[in-house]
């Protein structure tokens, strides 16, 4: 068994933050290597210096087969490393052949040579009995078919390592066993496989070998035989107290909010309360279905089944609006695309959601731009007045005009999602500040977080999300790392 | 997501006028071209006339010309912010028209019923094609184009692919409302008809809404990003729908306009009113992805594009220079404000290296001349 990739005192530096830091890392031929960690952990980073689409910094060395190498994505692609991302990217109106081919045809005097091509794609389909067609249009496969595709690619072109980035996370359980038997027979075929996953039971079926990650340090390294579950996770968690808030507790009032065996979107039979002056976490690996689950009681997605009552009154969202008359506000993840009209100014975003509440048609600039300015002194957004366009301001700053879009509401409810994703270290402390500002007003807050010690230091209860069912409720001393982790990606059992 | 520091945003702000206020770039384009065809026409004429281009006659003349166009133009510009298009206004018009004049001359159901039922007409069919539009994800583009082409079937069915011709039923629309005022230079009438006025209305009304109301404010949020705005809880879909059925009533009364102006019910009436109300609104700033743009600016399109057609008149150029023209000045006017946005980017970098190199200079560090092309 002769080794493929080694990867020496690896560190990555962004700007103000150590995403890796002297992680060493090997892979060898027919065998399947995973890579562990929480969300933030440092696997995307690793991921994407061996594709070559980071360079590590001074003092990390990468070999391929013994010989040092400097990595960019076209030399990673002809040394025969292939990154089959979560996010496919794939031609969908050509067919399964053309897919894979594409970009390097077989060419024979000018001319394709389609039948070779295709016999080329069928036998490797069949050889890893797939049962897909060569000639299927790609846009027809779902994702597993997808990425059975891209592994045939790495066949097809004699790849020598394959990395698979959360390969089974829209997939159903049937087609988890399928993929997991396709990978076992690229594997016993020589091609060396990086694995990064957050489900246990996939990195005990299939794993030889386990690296886990924390904080964007190798914490260990295991062969998975003789390995326990309960082993794995201690290992991945314990973080940096440095990393945790002290937060300022609010005596808990009356339930403002409660959801009675939700259902809709993913979510799957969840209840709970949410008391004024509280904050419920709510964790969960990435996929899980939290911010679908937000959706839905915000009515931005369907409920099929259950209740949502507010002030103890049942309530029927079947539209944003309703929501937001309600009281609900609803900071999204991603704040760019669905949070802000980036072109315009922070006095034109801050007062649009306020129009649900307004019974007047006519409205008036100016009072746009007192409540603009307002919120510009309230919240210290860095800008002179609130005539700044929203895509001139920082993440942080764009961040605090969501938040004074929400408050401009009077809303009582909020579901903050992802509240400091993308935000630099001194913003979040400003944000966390602002969030128990709202708890001694008496609001309440629900708040999906994929930030461990985010999730820990700010909620008072929290529920953990797999697969769309909760999993636990946890309040007081029962908040640990390890009980969250362990609901999250472990079974319930362990 | 890169976090500026305080003084480059200030800098930042510093920006050129026309970057601030982008219907003064095509506001000024328009004058350098108005003058460009007095000085031509004073050059022309040796000197000794007045430029008619710029006489009262001439500049009401223009004004019937451009009338209709620019209702639909109004229509057009609400359209377009809330991120749709519709290329169907043409054969549309030209369906009204037919269906108008086929009420009063033919069907004889009196003037008034046939002209509302020539706008409710139009008004129902734009309705269902934003239905359609708002309810599935496929491009106003394919939909409206495949309106255009049905709104020409159905006229040329309702007509038998001929003209129909009136009695001058609706000549009450082209009545002079000046009656009896004579231009100062040249002593010929003045003619103000009433789609004029009409026109002006319009754009007032469109005006105030898109500005002052909150039916605008959220016309430009669905524009600019439908995703945020259905989550601030704007009913996308039926906003999206609203923006159609105005356009609707206003081609609709745009048509009978062109209808009482030719007195015939025609299928060329509306040709390439869908053409020219979409470059009126592209040259006033308007975005083709919408979000973007207002009635002030469209108001200016709509004088500049028609004013192109009679300034060649005036040049004595033959009348097919006309498109060249007028395909320039969209193109000019459409380009200008990224043009000038990246002189005014170029420019505000120089200040911003001049002003980090004085920075160093007073903190006392060595200067770097090389960053500081003076």
């Amino acid at each position: 068994m002769s080794e493929i990739l080694r990867l020496t005192n690896i560190s990555k530096t962004f700007p103000g933050v150590m995403a890796l830091q002297n992680i060493s890392f090997d892979l060898n031929e027919g065998e399947v290597h995973c890579l562990c960690g929480e969300n933030g952990a440092g696997k995307s980073t690793l991921i994407k210096v061996l594709s070559g689409a980071y360079q590590p910094d001074e003092g990390g060395e990468i070999f391929f087969e013994g010989k040092p190498v400097i990595l960019n994505p076209h030399l990673a692609m002809s040394l025969g490393i292939q990154t089959i991302y979560q996010e496919h990217v794939v031609f969908e109106s050509l067919s399964v052949t053309e897919n894979v081919f594409a970009g390097a045809e077989i060419v024979k005097r000018g001319f394709l040579q389609k039948a070779e091509m295709r016999r080329q794609t069928l036998g490797v389909l069949k050889y890893l009995k797939s049962g897909l067609s060569p000639d299927a249009i790609m846009g027809d496969l779902n994702s597993s078919g997808q990425k059975i595709v891209e592994i045939a690619k790495g066949l097809i072109f004699k790849r020598r390592a394959i990395i698979l980035d959360e390969p089974t996370a829209s997939l159903s359980s049937v087609e988890i066993e399928n993929l997991l038997e396709i990978i076992e027979t690229v594997k016993n075929s020589g091609l060396g496989i990086i694995y990064i996953s957050h489900h246990l039971e996939e990195v005990f079926k299939i794993g030889d070998r386990v690296t886990v990650l924390r904080d964007g340090r190798k914490v260990s390294q295991h062969e998975i035989a003789g390995l326990t579950k309960t082993t794995l996770i201690k290992d991945m968690v314990g973080r940096d107290p440095s990393t945790f808030y002290r937060r300022e507790k609010v005596p808990i009032r009356e339930v403002v909010f409660e959801a009675r065996e939700v259902t809709g979107n993913g979510a799957r039979d969840i209840s709970f309360t949410l008391r004024r002056g509280e904050i419920v976490g709510i964790a969960g690996m990435a996929g899980s279905g939290r911010s679908e689950l937000m959706n839905v009681l915000f009515g931005s997605a369907r409920l099929d089944f259950g209740e949502i009552l507010i002030n103890g009154k049942l309530v029927k969202h079947s539209h944003p609006k309703n929501a937001i008359q309600n009281k609900m506000c609803f900071i999204t993840e991603d704040r760019q695309n669905t949070g802000l009209f980036l072109p315009q100014t922070i006095a034109q975003n801050v007062t649009i959601a306020n129009l649900v509440n307004t019974r007047e048609f006519v409205v008036h600039s100016r009072d746009d731009t007192r409540i603009g300015d307002k919120f510009v002194k309230q919240l210290a957004i860095k800008t002179p007045n609130s005539q700044t366009r929203v895509v001139e301001l920082s993440g942080g700053n764009q961040q605090k005009v969501v938040l004074a879009k929400w408050f401009n509401t009077k809303g009582e409810i909020f579901i903050f999602d992802e509240p400091t994703l993308g935000i630099d270290v001194g913003s979040k402390q400003e944000i966390y500040k602002v969030m128990v500002d709202l708890l001694k007003q008496g609001k309440a807050i629900i708040m999906v977080s994929s930030d461990m010690p985010e999730v820990i230091s700010m909620s008072d209860r929290v529920l953990v999300i797999k697969n769309g069912e909760k999993m636990a409720e946890l309040s007081g001393d029962e908040i640990s790392e390890e009980n969250i982790l362990i609901n999250s990606i472990g079974d319930k059992t362990i | 997501m890169s976090s500026q520091p305080v003084a480059e945003s200030k800098l930042g702000l510093r920006t050129s006028l026309f970057k601030r206020y982008e219907t003064l770039t095509v506001l000024s384009i328009f004058a350098g071209f108005v003058v460009v065809i007095v000085v031509l026409q004073l050059f022309l004429t040796g000197g000794t006339k007045f430029p008619t281009f710029i006489s009262p006659v001439n500049l009401l003349n223009i004004l019937q010309q451009v009338g209709v166009p620019g209702i639909v133009a109004v229509g057009m510009t609400i359209v377009m912010i809330s991120g749709g298009i519709d290329l169907s206004v043409g054969m549309l018009a030209s369906l009204v028209s037919i269906i108008t004049a086929l009420g009063i001359s033919k069907w004889q159901l009196g003037v008034v019923p046939s002209v509302l039922l020539g706008i409710a007409s139009a008004v129902v069919l734009e309705t269902i094609m934003g239905f359609i539009i708002s309810r599935t994800k496929v491009e106003p583009f394919i939909i409206t184009l495949g309106g255009m082409i049905t709104f020409q079937g159905i006229a040329l069915l309702l007509c038998s692919s001929r003209e129909v011709i009136m009695n001058g039923e609706l000549d009450f629309l082209k009545a002079n409302l000046i009656q009896g005022a004579k231009d100062p230079v040249s002593h010929l009438n003045l003619i103000v008809p009433p789609y004029v006025l009409i026109f002006f209305v319009i754009a007032l009304l469109g005006g105030l809404l898109l500005g002052y109301t909150k039916y605008g404010r959220r016309i430009y949020a669905i524009g600019t990003n439908p995703q945020a705005a259905y989550l601030a809880g704007i009913d996308v879909k039926n906003m999206k729908l609203s923006a159609y059925v105005i356009m609707g009533v206003l081609v609709g009364i745009g048509a009978v306009m062109l209808l009482a102006r030719i007195n015939t019910g025609i299928i060329t009436l509306g040709q390439g009113l869908e053409i020219d109300s979409i470059a009126m609104v592209v040259i006033g700033g308007t975005a083709l992805k919408g979000g973007k743009g207002n009635v002030v600016g469209t108001l200016i399109g709509v004088f500049f594009l028609g004013s192109i057609g009679n300034a060649m008149n005036m040049l004595r150029l033959p009348s097919e220079v006309q498109f060249v023209a007028k395909g320039l000045v969209v193109i000019i006017a459409v380009s200008a404000g990224d043009v000038s946005n990246r002189i005014s980017g170029f420019l505000s970098r120089r200040r911003e290296l001049r002003w980090h190199a004085e920075q160093r200079a007073t903190k006392g560090e060595s200067v770097e001349s090389t960053s500081n092309p003076k």
